[in-house]
């Protein structure tokens, strides 16, 4: 069974990796393979959390799925980012600083993916009127997004299924990656102009076309703004006090989802169009692979391997969590990494004695993977999204053009994260 | 049932197609290949889906952020373009119908391809074309 469960889930991650059949069916195709034939059951993949699908995980992303979807539609994302682009006057590295920044604020608090798709039209518009090209600007603000989104629970898909995994709740997540991601972002912004170096010529006649654009019309709601915002300031204090109220964050996303249909009387319709249906059934296959795996003992297996690897030496444990998560997450989708090592990582705790150094081995884990996202043009969705949107503008990207730009920050991102680290859970603890 | 019709040609300017069809306000033109054979027809619908930028496709909204003046330029996208370039990316199936074909046949060509005109074609040769509002005229001319 070991065996079987084993080349199962290479084969689909082979297939996940490569693209040579559509996610979705690879890891669908690799739990029904299993559960067809006995390798986990309907008990193991359904009704348990360690060894098949993580409904809080899954309902989390659902929650917030219908959240934004409705959020979306009040326009206040392009109402933000065109005030922004005007305050900015003009001036390309301005406006690339204020859009970066502005993304990687709204990837902590949405999913990456999200708030790329409501980012990039609004900088193809201000790069269309300043007359320059927007690749720059779509990179700089993908790469954002990414680190962005590793500062809270909710703002990366594998937060949350670490979260889950490991018990951390939103504020740990608050008070040990925030900072992280501060000084991260703070480091990304220095380093724009010289990676992105003669992006910033403009001609000064067009800058007055950025000036006229009227960021007040992007508001096509006020009083479902109004609404909006109440609900996810519920929202966030719920995910806030989730341990004192004693209740999951996804249910606090699902009530907040709930409420926010009910008040805003939004068509069924149109909320639910914003639900990634194939993203939460590729979750649930890939819950029940690894859930075969950690039945199997396959996962125990590897974290004995990791663990004498390291010979039990937690800060190399924790260095090479890093390097491999960031590496990794770059060939791979950070999603499938995560889901993976997660349970590994949650072995690797159990032999750590100091509770600070468990708790590192997860915030490797999170920035490692997180960061290691913006390797390659593959390492993360919302990098494949912003791809697109740039396809269908007439400005391509090719892969080896995200990844020069890509594995420079990765290098950059993980050398911040590792001194990090070193400090705060081995030499300040 | 066909009636006349303006061809175009795929390496056609842009501009002209477009007046073209603006002057005689017609739901689409037939395109034609460099043999004369037809290669798609140009919906009016696809010419407007070209001029809208890709950014506001993406994000409706973002239409009205942007001022009278600056929103009637968007014709300026026409310049140094051709017939070819105004075309979907994606080859969709020609809406052709033979000459002898019935009313209820070259609606179901409309329909299924969701076009608003058809060509009609006898050994090869465009005869001429049918608009989706001359076959309701006819469909609903009293018998």
């Amino acid at each position: 069974m070991t065996v079987i469960a084993v080349v199962v889930f290479l084969a689909a991650y082979v297939l996940i990796a490569t693209e040579w059949t559509h996610k979705l069916l690879a890891a669908l195709g690799g739990a029904a393979v299993l559960l067809a034939l006995g390798v986990t059951d309907s008990e193991h993949a359904f009704y348990s959390g360690d060894t098949g699908i993580d409904w809080n995980v899954i309902f989390l992303l659902l929650g917030m799925m219908i959240i934004v979807g409705i959020l979306r539609r009040t326009g206040v994302f392009e109402y933000v980012a065109i005030w922004a682009a005007k305050r900015a006057k003009g001036s390309p590295l301005r406006v690339m600083i204020l859009l970066t920044l502005i993304t990687a604020i709204a990837s902590a608090f949405l999913d990456n993916v999200t708030t790329i798709l409501l980012i990039a039209p609004v900088t193809l518009l201000v790069c269309d009127r300043l007359g320059i090209d927007p690749v720059p600007f779509l990179l700089a603000e993908v790469m954002a997004s990414n680190i962005g989104g590793t500062a809270t629970l909710i703002g990366d898909p594998p937060n949350i299924i670490i979260a889950s995994r490991s018990g951390l709740t939103f504020n740990d997540f608050l008070v040990h990656l925030t900072p992280l991601v501060v000084i991260t972002l703070v480091v990304f912004v220095a380093v724009l102009p010289w990676l992105f170096k003669g992006s910033f010529a403009v001609d000064p006649a067009k800058v007055e076309n950025v000036l006229r654009l009227n960021e007040r019309e992007a508001i096509q709601d006020t009083r479902l703004l109004i609404k909006c915002g109440v609900v996810l300031l519920a929202v966030f204090a719920g995910f806030i006090g989730h341990t004192l109220f004693q209740i999951e964050p996804s249910v606090v996303a699902l009530l907040g989802a709930g409420l926010l249909v009910l008040i805003s009387k939004v068509p069924t319709k149109d909320y639910m169009s914003s639900v990634e249906w194939q993203t939460l059934l590729f979750f649930a296959g890939l819950f029940v692979m690894v859930g075969a795996l950690v039945k199997t003992g396959v996962i125990s297996d590897l974290a004995d391997l990791v663990g004498d690897a390291t010979g039990g030496r937690p800060l190399l444990a924790v260095m090479l969590i890093l390097g491999v998560s960031a590496v990794l997450s770059g060939i791979v989708d950070n999603i499938p990494y995560v889901a993976t090592m997660s349970p590994v990582v949650l072995e690797l705790t159990k032999t750590m004695t100091d509770p600070a150094h468990s708790q590192a081995l997860w915030w490797a884990l999170a920035a490692g993977a997180d960061f290691g996202g913006n390797a390659t043009a593959v390492g993360a969705s919302a990098n494949v999204v912003a791809i697109g949107i740039a396809l269908r503008a007439g400005h391509p990207i090719t892969f080896w053009e995200f990844t020069r730009k890509g594995v420079v920050i990765t290098a950059i991102t993980i050398l911040v994260a590792a001194p990090y680290l070193w400090l705060r859970y081995f030499v300040l603890s | 049932m066909a009636e006349d019709f303006p061809v175009v040609s795929l390496d056609s300017d842009a501009q002209d197609a477009v007046e073209l069809l603006a002057s005689r306000r017609l739901p689409g033109l037939i395109v034609v290949d460099p043999n004369g054979e037809p290669h798609s027809i140009l919906p009016a619908s696809q010419v407007v889906r070209f001029l809208v930028p890709s950014y506001v496709q993406e994000d409706p909204s973002l239409a009205r952020v942007i001022d009278e003046s600056l929103a009637d330029r968007v014709a300026d996208k026409l310049a140094n373009v051709t017939v070819r370039q105004l075309l979907p990316s994606e080859p969709v199936e020609l809406p052709i119908v033979n000459h002898d074909d019935t009313a209820l046949e070259v609606a179901a060509i409309m329909a299924r391809l969701r076009s608003p005109l058809v060509a009609v074609m006898k050994d090869k040769k465009i005869l001429g074309a049918i608009t989706a509002s001359r076959l309701l005229e006819l469909v609903t001319a009293p018998h």
